[in-house]
């Protein structure tokens, strides 16, 4: 009585431990996280739009039709327009890998169907042995 | 069946239900449907508020899908397409800062994820269920709100991103908000999702 007990406690530990290691094998992986972070650290090595030293011999206060070609942080203050355009389409959004939801489902699953075939290892030899 | 059956039985029965529990670990709640179809384009039927002065946003309120998020700010990346906001398990709505802040004159840009990998639903997570007269909420930094409302939803392929109708300038306070939609290609969307609203309102 008290072996079968004990028995069918240590099948439940065991089924937790195989269902919890696909679970941390498939936790998410800190390299492939860092490579999506935007590199919001990277500075404009050179302020576009600071004013040069040498005067421009001709015209010089003429604004340039050119836009800058660095991310200076003060181009947004002309209001009623977007003073620098993006390329491209914006990437917001990044989506789970499947491979991740299957390998965990087959790992739960393949625990419950060997719990629950020890489970009736576990009755029919009990039934055996008081027959 | 026997009082001994019984308790095997039972622990199978735990057994197979803390598999369960254990086996849901990190799996995505992003399964369930993607962003429904396209909203014919309308204009906003909302009367224009007047223009708001510079003020950057700090949060955003979407009350028809459940957004209340602080919005950080975005740049330009190094191959010259937006920043998006980072990774997180906290996902954050941005404002582009190249664009008016909300409420000012012309298009104000926030982006935000759909999904952030394996942390699930972003921030946008259903944007695309946004419909015409939906109200969006700027709070701005010195205390005001700049209120939106959703003019047009659309869905369009990241290779016919309309960057003119996203960026291009308006005579009005307008807002824009971005995401990704549609079908996965890997970790990938193939769309991009946007809202087009104009200002109703600002308060205080």
């Amino acid at each position: 009585m008290r072996r079968t007990v004990l028995g069918a406690a240590a099948l439940a530990c065991t089924a937790v431990l195989a269902s919890a290691v696909p679970a941390f094998a498939d936790g998410p992986s800190p390299v492939s996280e860092a490579t999506v972070v935007p590199s919001e650290a990277a500075p404009a090595p050179v302020d576009a739009t600071e004013p040069s030293p040498v005067p421009a011999p001709v015209d010089a206060t003429e604004p340039s039709p050119v836009p800058a070609a660095t991310d200076s942080p003060d181009r947004s203050e002309a209001p009623g327009e977007v003073t620098v355009i993006p390329s491209g389409a914006p990437d917001t959004g990044v989506a789970a890998q499947e491979s991740t939801a299957h390998g965990t489902l087959i790992g739960g699953g393949a625990a419950a169907v060997l719990a629950a075939g020890g489970a009736v290892f576990l009755v029919r030899r009990r039934r055996a042995t008081t027959a | 069946m026997t009082p001994l059956s019984r308790r095997a039985f039972a622990a199978a029965t735990t057994a197979a239900l803390l598999t369960g529990c254990g086996g849901g670990h990190g799996t995505p709640r992003s399964t369930a449907g993607h962003p429904t179809g396209t909203t014919p384009s309308a204009r906003s039927s909302a009367k224009p508020a007047r223009a708001l002065g510079r003020s950057l946003p700090v949060g955003l309120e979407i009350p028809a899908i459940g957004v209340d998020t602080p919005v950080i700010r975005l740049g330009l990346a190094p191959d010259r397409t937006v920043e998006v906001p980072p990774i997180t398990a906290d996902d954050r709505a941005g404002w582009y800062r190249h664009s008016p802040t909300p409420g000012q004159r012309g298009p104000s840009v926030i982006l935000g994820h759909v999904t952030v990998g394996a942390h699930g639903d972003g921030v946008f997570r259903h944007l695309a269920r946004l419909r015409r007269g939906d109200t969006i909420t700027a709070r701005l930094e010195n205390g005001t709100a700049a209120v939106f409302a959703v003019g047009d939803v659309r869905t369009v392929a990241k290779a016919d991103f309309p960057t003119e109708a996203v960026y291009g300038a308006v005579d009005r306070p307008e807002l824009r908000l971005i995401t990704c939609g549609g079908p996965r290609s890997g970790d990938e969307y193939r769309d991009n999702v946007i809202v087009f609203a104009a200002l109703t309102s600002a308060s205080p």
